[in-house]
């Protein structure tokens, strides 16, 4: 068989390599360059210029002294956690229901579920604004069934936690369907023969569940919440929707990754070399954190043999 | 590597199946009683979504403001009328008009037609080169393109945007390229820039497929003298439609979503659907909006995705994990 020389596959990579080096490649340490630059309002002549560490400086002292910025490290922390928690266990619970229910249904649920996700930013957003908003179908549900006597304003007014839930609610609402697939696919790739097995043997669904299907499915849950995890401390597309449209109050309803956005491009702000100094904060805690997730649940271990099994 | 292994799998998951109505045996996992209960359960669970989406199509057929699906309210086409005269924003001081429109779903089209086409040009053969050849570095850089996935995305659109002010600059005032010179750049850029996130996960997506193509069928080809670029636009490609199919689906969808990107790079002169309604709701717009419009529009706006469902469940539901990752 004729092995092919070196030219082939770079003639096949070439595009795709030429698209990562200038979109990915360039762009990080260009990032990571303008941390150490002043650069401000998109004069990129300001990159020649060298300030060391005075952005850092600048991003600790804020988050030090600033009570706005503070909040936005305490909304990361909720944020992250809460819609960590929803995604991982109502994936887990959502893939429970559709595995255990006969197929059609569980078909038509698992494409509902899916439906947020592939929903334009823009219309999600749209949806949430309705729901959310003071004269909208919360506040009108609410009103009708006499548990508050005056619309409330919960992104805005409800403070900490108003906003926090609505951010947890629409992100929990787009991500959880993550999860849903990855747990249903693995319940389906059990061999069919050890439920029927267990079954044989008396077992009832709870002892399916916990004897069975979680722990065959261990590795599936680590592989999801580290996929979240990341995921989540580096998402703002959602989120800049609701802060830009005032459903959620902007320091309650901004993390960490919609900060550096907001400071690189809001046009109050428009300060890159502090945003760039926080976004090398986020790719480092970001790196960091994935790293020791995996050390930690001894993701290498479990990879090696579950692999058999599948 | 290991990551690769469980990807890989998961990836494959999305083979070009068919669909067989073969008598599945249905293991009764639980009693009757018990999935009825689950159907309840899931169905209350799922009522926000419902509600919210019933809400929004409602609404813009709504000849008033409604706040729950069950108000009284009549029937109208007067919404879709305004929208498609161009009345975006009845009270507003900026006039639209019809052309507006078109201009809008043309541009939004524009931008998820060319993020398809680039996808699809650069991470096919560039999967292939992963599936079918033997070279220095080829696991590292698979392992790298899985890194890239998981990256900060707002790291990365500050350098992005540094070049295009850059390289704009330059266009305009060292070049002096005309006004529609300089819109075609911002459209090409946003389209390889928004294109370029998603090479990653594609080429993962594609290189599962090329890999459940027999290798004899290429080698047969090899040994009979032609060569790789052949082999791989007359034999392959063909070989591969449905991951081409799932993959255009894909990142079609990805441009056609887009948010970020588009209001960020895009100017204010070419609104896409995105922009249009994200310019009716930010910054206080809400005082002038008139939000029956806005849900007609975003109606249209959702016309792609719901095509998408109907005609591609099962593969979509399958390869979720291949579509990139949100939240």
């Amino acid at each position: 068989m004729p092995r092919p020389r070196l030219p082939a596959p770079a003639l096949f990579l070439s595009l795709a390599a030429f698209l990562v080096l200038v979109f990915y490649i360039v762009p990080l340490i260009l990032t990571l360059w303008a941390s150490l630059t002043p650069v401000r309002n998109w004069n990129v002549a300001q990159l020649r210029q060298f300030v060391g560490a005075e952005n850092y400086k600048r991003l600790f002292h804020l988050i030090r002294f600033d009570p706005d910025v503070s909040t936005v490290v305490k909304t990361t922390i909720v944020f992250v956690a809460g819609t960590l928690a929803v995604n991982v266990l109502g994936g887990l619970l959502l893939a429970l229901a559709a595995f255990i229910i006969e197929e059609r249904a569980s078909l038509g649920f698992r494409l509902l579920w899916f439906l947020p996700r592939m929903t334009p930013v823009a219309v999600f957003g749209l949806l949430w604004y309705y729901f959310f908003y003071p004269q909208g179908t919360l506040n009108a549900i609410l009103l009708r069934l006499h548990l508050i006597s005056h619309p409330v304003n919960w992104g805005q007014d409800v403070l900490p936690w108003g906003p926090w839930s609505i951010i947890i609610f629409v992100n929990g609402l787009v991500g959880v369907s993550y999860g849903m697939i990855i747990f249903y696919s693995a319940f389906k790739a059990i061999p069919k023969d050890i439920y029927r097995a267990a079954l044989v043997d008396g077992a009832r669904l709870r002892d399916l569940v916990f004897r069975i299907m979680l722990p065959l499915t261990r590795w599936h849950l680590i592989f999801v919440t580290v996929w979240q995890l990341l995921s989540l401390l580096t998402t703002y597309a959602h989120l800049f929707v609701l802060v830009e449209w005032g459903v959620v109050e902007k320091w309650h309803g901004m993390t960490w990754a919609l900060y550096v956005f907001e400071t690189a491009f809001g046009s109050a702000v428009n300060d890159q070399a502090l945003a760039s100094a926080a976004a090398t904060l986020l790719v480092v805690v970001g790196i960091g954190l994935g790293l020791l997730t995996l050390r930690l649940m001894g993701f290498e271990r479990e990879l090696g043999a579950v692999r058999g099994e599948l | 590597m290991q990551g690769e292994g469980l990807l890989a799998g998961l990836l494959g998951s999305l083979k070009p199946r068919r669909r067989r109505r073969q008598p599945t045996e249905e293991l009764p996992l639980a009693s009757r009683a018990v999935g009825y209960t689950v159907i309840a359960a899931l169905l209350a669970a799922s009522l926000p979504i419902i509600l919210s989406y019933t809400l929004l199509v409602e609404l813009s057929f709504s000849a008033s403001f409604i706040a729950t699906p069950f108000e009284k309210t009549s029937f109208t086409l007067e919404n879709w009328r305004l929208f498609f005269q161009g009345r975006l924003a009845p009270t507003a001081a900026q006039i639209y008009t019809p052309s507006y429109i078109r201009r809008m779903i043309l541009d939004t089209l524009i931008v998820a037609l060319g993020v398809m086409g680039v996808v699809v040009a650069s991470a096919t053969p560039a999967a292939y080169a992963f599936s079918r050849m033997n070279f220095r570095g080829r696991g590292a850089l698979m392992r790298f393109l899985i890194l890239l996935h998981a990256f900060p995305g707002v790291a990365l659109i500050i350098g992005v945007y540094a070049i295009y002010v850059y390289t704009y600059r330059r266009l305009a005032l060292g070049l002096h390229a005309g006004e529609a010179a300089l819109l075609a750049y911002a459209f090409l850029y946003v389209i390889v820039a928004r294109a370029s996130l998603e090479i990653p996960m594609s080429t993962w997506l594609m290189k599962g497929f090329f890999d459940r193509i027999p290798w004899e069928v290429e080698w047969a080809a090899l040994i009979d003298g032609a060569s790789r670029l052949r082999v791989f636009t007359r034999i392959m490609l063909p070989l591969v439609k449905p991951g081409l199919a799932a993959l255009s689906i894909f990142s079609f969808m990805a441009g056609w979503e887009e948010l970020i990107y588009v209001v960020v790079f895009l100017p204010s002169k070419a609104p896409t659907l995105a922009s249009y309604i994200h310019s009716q709701l930010s910054g206080g717009a809400i005082e002038t909006a008139y939000l029956p419009v806005v849900a007609a529009a975003a109606v249209v706006y959702l016309i792609p995705t719901i095509l998408f469902f109907v005609f591609t469940q099962s593969l979509l539901v399958e390869a979720a994990e291949g579509a990139g990752v949100k939240a």
